[in-house]
């Protein structure tokens, strides 16, 4: 399947987890697409399943603490200058459990995109949207490409018998992998106009016409997402 | 009429404070094929990118002079503009990379371009062929070697069927054996500028050589008369392979540091590695050679104790020390010599001797990243050389070095070959020749053997 029909049908269940009403519809969501990346290998996918879950997490785990809604009281707690009385009830666990499954299938449905798509061929059918697309896709290999650098760095370190361990260690990448990414994106830019893009006139390699399934696949994408607005 | 001419260029980037060019004059004829050498950071890589208009559309700076190409005025058309009639090759193939598959990227620029449609994709291959790399047009760029990346980038280049081609150190990481394919297509039918600091081989292929120092042309002279220059004031740029060297240097108790025996590794069931056996003794220097892609540097960290061997044995007797072939691996901390402190605990005392050592006196408090990419390869090697390592494995240390360098990089390991094993990944000949008592080949059929 080419990748276009792809994205459909991952930006199709991003959208229908953001409309659902039902935390059931927005959960089966979020562990369908979570199936879905886990199908990547596991070195590349690791930092996108790590950073959606933990950000599902942590709304989870604050929201209940700063809402002050519900009737029923699970835990009483503490009186905080600024955010006032920490206290959690059942309704704000089942708002911030909506909420976290809402942005976990949002972040895994990103992780698909990034993991599974041919940004290459993405990019080939975007026509007018060329630009934008290879901006997203450049975007897209941020994250790979800071794994990369950061396991390089370790590597070196290791090398000079230097061992990265801790947060406190891992920190102290934080400013020079943001100075090389920089600095690579200046030399990929460079290259880039070098190479003529942004000049007018521009081809494109001819792409195969979709197949039956794949417009099947675009007309289901969009099924999903009416069925989500309408029934779910 | 010439294609190329520039005129009068004295060019500064942005907060410099020398112009990285001065007063430069040259013409480039069409079809000539020109070999631009000269002493890293000399104004080289600047020279390419005046002829491709990246300077000073892209970088900025303060330009002064004329340069043309194929009758344009580069300060009136930008570098997307000469695109086509004009192409680069860049130092370093991993930053130049756009796209994710190996054929999109070679097809990038000739959509840019315009190319009709129905030819891209044949020229895209062709060009792959031209490198010998029509077997890697599937594959994902972040899969390959740097030799494999550099071989594309050509490709992406020769696509283009340019006029005027323009190479940064094109080869620096490409096996010898390829080098030479690789440039007669490079230069087949069109005018090459050609920037090597492994001169030989396009010596022999160049009709005019240019010497930049300083950021001014020393030398413009016809290929003979440019031998007999550097035969004079630069013979290190005439070093060439004199047969299988050397070296009684290092005692006859010889003690095994690292033993690998049958040791295979692979990345994600690509195999890279093995089964194959090393070992490295106290007191020898040995070179670690072979095409792109057959294993090297996973047996470098094999060896170095960075990667376990999946089967087989590893044996390591010592500290080690191990340099990357990205010296921008070693660009940490805010000043040179804590980042060389880094490997001693803080130790800035050793660290300072360290930086003294590779001939980076006075450059103790200078951000890592301030430092010309010459330097920075010497910083790294200070990184590693401070920890006085058993064990001493070089990734790749010549790349991007200047013959002058190289000639100290060796006095360097041989000063300390006594208290340390050392091994050398290169795919410089000479360079091996120089340092090496014996070369471990890598070339796949042939055993791993004692040259």
């Amino acid at each position: 399947m080419s990748a276009v029909p792809g994205l459909c049908v991952l930006a199709a269940l991003a959208a229908a987890a953001l409309v659902a009403d039902r935390t059931v519809t927005v959960a089966a969501i979020a562990l369908g697409l979570l199936a879905a990346c886990l199908q990547a290998p596991r070195r590349r996918r690791w930092p996108y399943l790590v950073g959606t879950v933990f950000s599902a997490l942590f709304l989870f785990v604050l929201s209940p603490l700063l809402g002050s809604y519900g009737g029923l009281v699970i835990w009483d707690g503490p009186s905080v200058p600024v955010l006032g009385r920490l206290d959690v009830t059942d309704e704000e666990l089942w708002t911030a459990l909506y909420q976290a499954l809402r942005l976990a299938a949002v972040g895994f449905a990103f992780a698909a995109y990034a993991l599974l798509l041919d940004h290459d061929q993405l990019l080939q059918s975007a026509g007018k949207l060329r630009r934008s697309v290879l901006a997203v896709a450049l975007a897209t290999r941020l994250v790979p490409s800071l794994e990369r650098d950061a396991a390089g760095f370790v590597e070196a370190l290791r090398g000079r018998g230097v061992v990265v361990e801790g947060v406190r260690g891992r920190a102290r990448l934080l400013s020079p992998l943001l100075a090389g990414s920089l600095e690579r994106s200046l030399n990929l830019a460079e290259s880039m106009e070098a190479r003529g893009f942004g000049r007018p006139g521009r081809t494109s390699v001819p792409r195969p016409a979709w197949t039956p399934f794949e417009r099947l696949t675009v007309a289901g994408a969009v099924a999903i997402f009416l069925g989500a607005l309408l029934w779910l | 009429m010439a294609l190329a001419r520039i005129e009068r260029l004295t060019y500064s980037y942005p907060g410099a404070a020398q112009p990285a060019l001065e007063d430069v004059s040259l013409t480039v004829e069409e079809g000539e094929v020109v070999c631009v050498l000269g002493p890293s950071g000399g104004g080289k890589s600047t020279l390419l990118r005046a002829l491709a208009g990246l300077v000073p559309h892209f970088h900025g700076g303060s330009f002064a002079g004329k340069v043309e190409v194929a009758g344009l005025d580069t300060r009136r058309h930008r570098p997307a503009e000469l695109a086509g009639g004009v192409a680069s090759v860049f130092q370093d193939p991993e930053d130049q990379v756009v796209l994710t598959g190996v054929a999109a990227e070679v097809e990038f620029g000739l959509e840019n371009v315009g190319v009709p449609p129905a030819e891209i994709q044949v020229r895209a291959l062709a060009a792959l062929d031209l490198v010998s790399s029509r077997g890697l047009a599937e594959r994902r760029a972040q899969e390959l070697s740097g030799g494999e990346l550099q071989r594309v980038c050509l490709a992406s280049a020769l696509a283009l069927e340019p006029e005027l081609l323009l190479l940064d150190e094109p080869t620096s990481q490409l096996d010898p054996d390829a080098v030479g394919p690789i440039l007669d297509a490079a230069c087949e039918g069109r005018a090459v500028v050609i920037s090597e600091q492994r001169p030989g081989p396009v010596l022999e292929r160049c009709d005019r050589v240019l010497f930049v120092d300083g950021g001014r042309i020393v030398l413009d002279a016809s290929r003979e008369e440019a031998l007999a220059w550097l035969a004079g004031h630069r013979p290190l740029y005439l070093r060439k392979l004199q047969g299988v060297t050397k070296n009684d240097g290092f005692g006859s108790d010889l003690t095994a540091v690292v033993n690998l025996d049958e040791v295979t590794y692979a990345y994600g069931g690509r195999h890279a590695v093995g089964p194959a056996d090393l070992e490295l003794q106290h007191g020898e220097i040995v070179a670690l050679v072979g095409p792109n892609g057959s294993g090297k540097t996973t047996l470098a960290k094999l060896a170095a104790g960075l990667l376990e061997p999946q089967s087989g044995r590893a044996t390591i007797r010592g500290r080690t020390g191990y340099l990357s072939q990205d010296p921008g691996r070693y660009l940490v901390s805010e000043r040179a010599d804590e980042e060389v402190a880094l490997g001693v605990d803080g130790d800035l005392a050793r660290a300072r001797r360290a930086l003294g050592d590779v001939g980076l006196t006075g450059l103790d408090a200078r951000h890592p990243r301030d430092l010309s990419s010459g330097e920075r390869e010497r910083l790294a090697l200070a990184a590693v050389l401070v920890i006085e390592p058993d064990v001493l494995i070089l990734d790749e240390p010549t790349r991007g070095v200047d013959p002058e360098r190289k000639a100290e990089l060796a006095a360097l390991l041989e000063a300390g070959r006594g208290g340390r094993a050392t091994l050398v990944v290169t795919h410089d000949p000479v360079f091996a020749a120089d340092v090496a008592d014996r070369t471990v080949d890598l070339t796949p059929q042939a055993e791993l053997a004692y040259a």
